[in-house]
């Protein structure tokens, strides 16, 4: 018999966090007297900018090490899932981590009557708007939190990493107990608060566990593309360019067609049209191209292939003209622009009420206080340099 | 077959080293550009090229690279746009540049490469020995071997021809012994550009040519979905390059008489009814061949075989070739420290290519010859009587025996 865990992190911001989970979930497998090990998805890229990777436990009460190994080792891809856990809930709508995997279900590994444990701020209900329908019943189970983000090299230490292992034991009880992972938190860390925030999970994970019925969720459209045979595509490692050539308009450059790599994103840019000087710096300094030109001087954002990396809404010399906002709160990739045009006043009441008043919460310990920004909406075309809105009252 | 060239084929006589001879090729080839760093023995090629570029005789851009890593990019990155480019190296520079040799074949760009074979240093030497060239066996590069200055300037134009082939599209690394070929002056028979061109057609890169009007791009960072059909098409040209060599040669044939006889990969020397045969690539053919001449004379039936394809292998060629005789010698200009028997690459290539024959010889191995020492008349004597003591034991005595080793 082989549990099988598949951790969707995403690539920098969650290396480091994912690794540690997968490491201290085989080690206290190990010390329960299973046969584990873990490994990450050897084809990811993870050291692209938010870009979906994964990173896999493998566990067996009663197979050797290397039939443990021949079935879930020498594999690039993961099987099945028994429990798929989601640092990030944005990834719900989805992950592509290649071009040519095309836009892949987040619980498109997971077994009937598994567990997707995701660690958000949100409820069943909100999730399951973007997750696509499976034909069986499995469970979803929510612990309180942002996604924890850090970086290549460093590591945000707020508890994420215990809780999740809390939130497993909670799930898949022969697979982690967590009297094993009290105990083994307990002789490595001498920390109560690292124990707590374990045990405190344990009994959210238990508490906010729901059945999802096979009719729930989303039907997906995304199809996975057939790779060509070897005799089916061009010699030389030659592959066409983008169509040359552009028009103003929303959709106006031309993109890579098999790589649009917005399931990289977390947050993506609201413009407010009316706020916005033509400055050009969002469409100069965007990484990805994702700015188009319009006929009368603003930029569109193709949402399709931004990865919201927020360079838009740094360089944007206009006080909340480019704000970043969670990914979840949109439904479609449809043409901001296009919004404004057809309705200036109430495309710019939208966007505030994406942005909202109570901007991203950083928590200095995920689900023990936050601190909370509160905004004010800018009036309708009051320009106001971001240098003198920055300095404050 | 034609038996005597057209008339004004070959329009004057020239006494060129090595060296001068493919640099006279790649301007009859009218290759555009070429890019130059210098190591002996190649250092002359480029300088014999820009000479020929300050004289007028020549039409190309000649880049001074700072490497031979960036000669080599460069011309890659310059056959890709669609200009013939050409290049080369020696010994450890031509190593330098490997990992753009490896890039090369992989984007199936057809360059030709001259390399003037030298010793792998330490310690620094720069006589033949044959390892540079021959690390390219597994790489997807067309390679073949010459043993005279006449050879090496038409092998230049052939090989430009087999390379750029749309069914092959393979580089092409002409190897040709140091000093032994690369310097020493013989008269060659120079052939006309109009002769040239009928033979060779412009280079035509199809679609594949970077250029404003076909956007394309070429090598992106690919995961494991993609690689092994890519590498299954460069095996499909490796394997279509067998045909396309033979129907070169017949060309070549046609256009500047019977100058190479089919096989056409190698050459069989007196070995119509030999019992005991030596087998080596470059140079090493006239004292061995000399020696054949010599037992001959004293009734031994030996012969010598020329190898001058090393890729693609002449597998079927060699295979149907050998298992005529009772003994074959073979002669490694190089080395493969800690292969099967401690022999040469050549050996493990010409055992490998025998051990599904039903019948086969005998096979031994010679070491000799290496960082430029040389393989005299006496020494290829000593490794046909090695070969015969083989074959009439029906084993070797030693799988390899080192030659011209002071011992």
């Amino acid at each position: 018999m082989i549990r099988r865990v598949e951790i969707n992190y995403r690539g920098i911001f969650q290396k480091g966090l994912a690794k540690k989970i997968a490491s201290d979930m085989v080690i206290i497998a190990t010390r329960m007297g299973q046969v584990a090990f873990s490994n990450g998805r050897y084809s990811d890229s993870p050291e692209r900018n938010g870009i979906p990777c994964k990173y896999f436990v493998f566990a067996s009460p009663d197979l050797e090490e290397e039939e443990l190994e021949a079935e879930c080792g020498a594999k690039l891809d993961i099987d099945e899932a028994d429990v798929s856990i989601v640092l990030d809930d944005t990834m719900v709508k989805g992950v592509e981590p290649w071009a040519w995997h095309g836009v892949r279900p987040i619980n498109e590994k997971l077994v009937p009557g598994g567990a997707m444990l995701v660690v958000s701020r949100r409820d069943h209900g909100d999730l399951l708007r973007f997750v696509a329908r499976k034909p069986y019943a499995y469970r979803l189970a929510i612990i309180e939190g942002d996604a924890s983000f850090s970086g290549l090299w460093v590591y945000r230490d707020d508890l994420t990493h215990e809780r999740v292992l809390g939130a497993v034991a909670g799930l898949e009880p022969h697979l982690l107990d967590i009297e094993a992972v009290a105990a083994y938190l307990w002789e490595k860390t001498r920390d109560e608060k690292r124990v707590a925030a374990a045990q405190s999970a344990y009994a959210e994970a238990r508490a906010r566990t729901r059945e999802v019925r096979p009719d729930e969720g989303v039907h997906w459209d995304h199809q996975v593309p057939t790779l060509p045979r070897w005799y089916e595509f061009q010699e030389g490692i030659v592959v066409p360019a983008v169509e040359r050539g552009f028009r103003l308009g929303p959709r106006g450059q031309s993109r890579n067609p098999q790589f649009k790599r917005a399931t990289s994103r977390s947050q993506r840019p609201v413009v407010r049209f009316d706020l916005c000087t033509k400055c050009t710096l969002c469409w100069a300094e965007c990484p990805d191209e994702c700015f188009d030109p319009t006929e009368d001087g603003l930029f569109d954002v193709n949402y399709e292939y931004c990865v919201g990396c927020g360079k838009c809404a740094e360089v944007c010399p206009v006080h909340e003209c480019i704000v970043m906002v969670d990914e979840l709160r949109f439904e479609d990739e449809s043409s901001p622009w296009e919004h404004w045009k057809r309705d200036p006043e109430g495309y710019v009441r939208w966007a505030e009420e994406k942005k909202g008043r109570q901007r991203l919460a950083h928590a200095r310990i995920t689900g023990q206080g936050q601190e909370v920004k509160l905004v004010e909406p800018v009036g309708f075309g009051q320009i106001v340099p971001a240098r003198k809105a920055r300095r404050g009252p | 077959m034609t038996a005597e060239p057209a008339a004004n084929v070959y329009e004057r006589q020239e006494l060129l080293t090595g060296c001068q001879a493919v640099a006279l090729g790649v301007a009859l080839a009218d290759v555009d550009v070429t890019a130059a760093y210098p190591i002996r023995p190649y250092t002359e090629v480029m300088d014999a090229i820009s000479k020929l570029i300050a004289d007028g005789e020549m039409d190309a851009e000649y880049v001074i690279a700072d490497s031979e890593h960036s000669q080599f990019e460069i011309v890659k990155h310059a056959s890709s746009l669609g200009a013939r480019a050409f290049a080369g190296s020696s010994g450890t520079g031509w190593m330098y540049g490997f990992e753009a040799l490896v890039v090369t074949a992989t984007d199936r760009l057809p360059v030709l490469f001259l390399v003037g074979n030298r010793a792998l240093d330490d310690p620094g030497a720069f006589g033949v020995e044959h390892n540079d060239a021959l690390a390219l066996r597994d790489m997807g590069w067309l390679l073949c071997w010459v043993t005279t200055a006449q050879e090496a300037l038409e092998h230049v134009i052939i090989g430009y021809r087999i390379a750029e082939d749309r069914r092959v599209m393979m580089p092409m690394a002409l190897a040709m012994d140091g000093a032994f070929l690369t310097h020493s002056q013989h008269i060659v028979r120079v052939p006309s550009k109009e002769a040239v061109r009928r033979f060779l057609p412009p280079y035509d890169l199809g679609e594949r040519r970077l250029h404003p009007d076909n956007p394309i791009s070429i090598a992106p960072q690919v995961n494991e979905d993609w690689v092994m059909e890519l590498r299954r098409q460069n095996w499909e040209a490796a394997r279509r390059a067998r045909e396309v060599i033979v129907q070169a040669y017949h060309e070549f044939n046609a256009i500047f008489g019977a100058r190479y006889s089919p096989p056409f990969y190698f050459d069989e020397f007196m070995t119509d009814d030999a019992e005991v045969v030596l087998l080596g690539m470059g140079t090493v053919a006239m004292p061995a061949r000399t020696a054949v001449r010599r037992l001959r004379e004293k009734g031994e039936r030996v012969g010598y075989i020329n190898l001058r394809w090393f890729r693609p292998f002449p597998t079927a060629e060699l295979r149907e070739s050998l298992r005529r005789f009772r003994a074959v010698g073979i002669i490694d200009r190089d080395f493969a420290h800690g292969a099967p028997d401690d022999g040469g690459v050549l050996l493990h290539e010409v055992r490998s290519c025998l051990y599904p024959a039903r019948e086969r010889p005998v096979v031994v191995d010679f070491i000799t010859g290496l960082g430029g020492r040389d393989v005299s008349i006496a020494d290829c004597l000593s490794m046909f009587e090695l070969s015969r003591r083989a074959a009439s034991r029906g084993e070797p005595d030693e799988h390899v025996t080192w030659i011209g080793l002071r011992e």
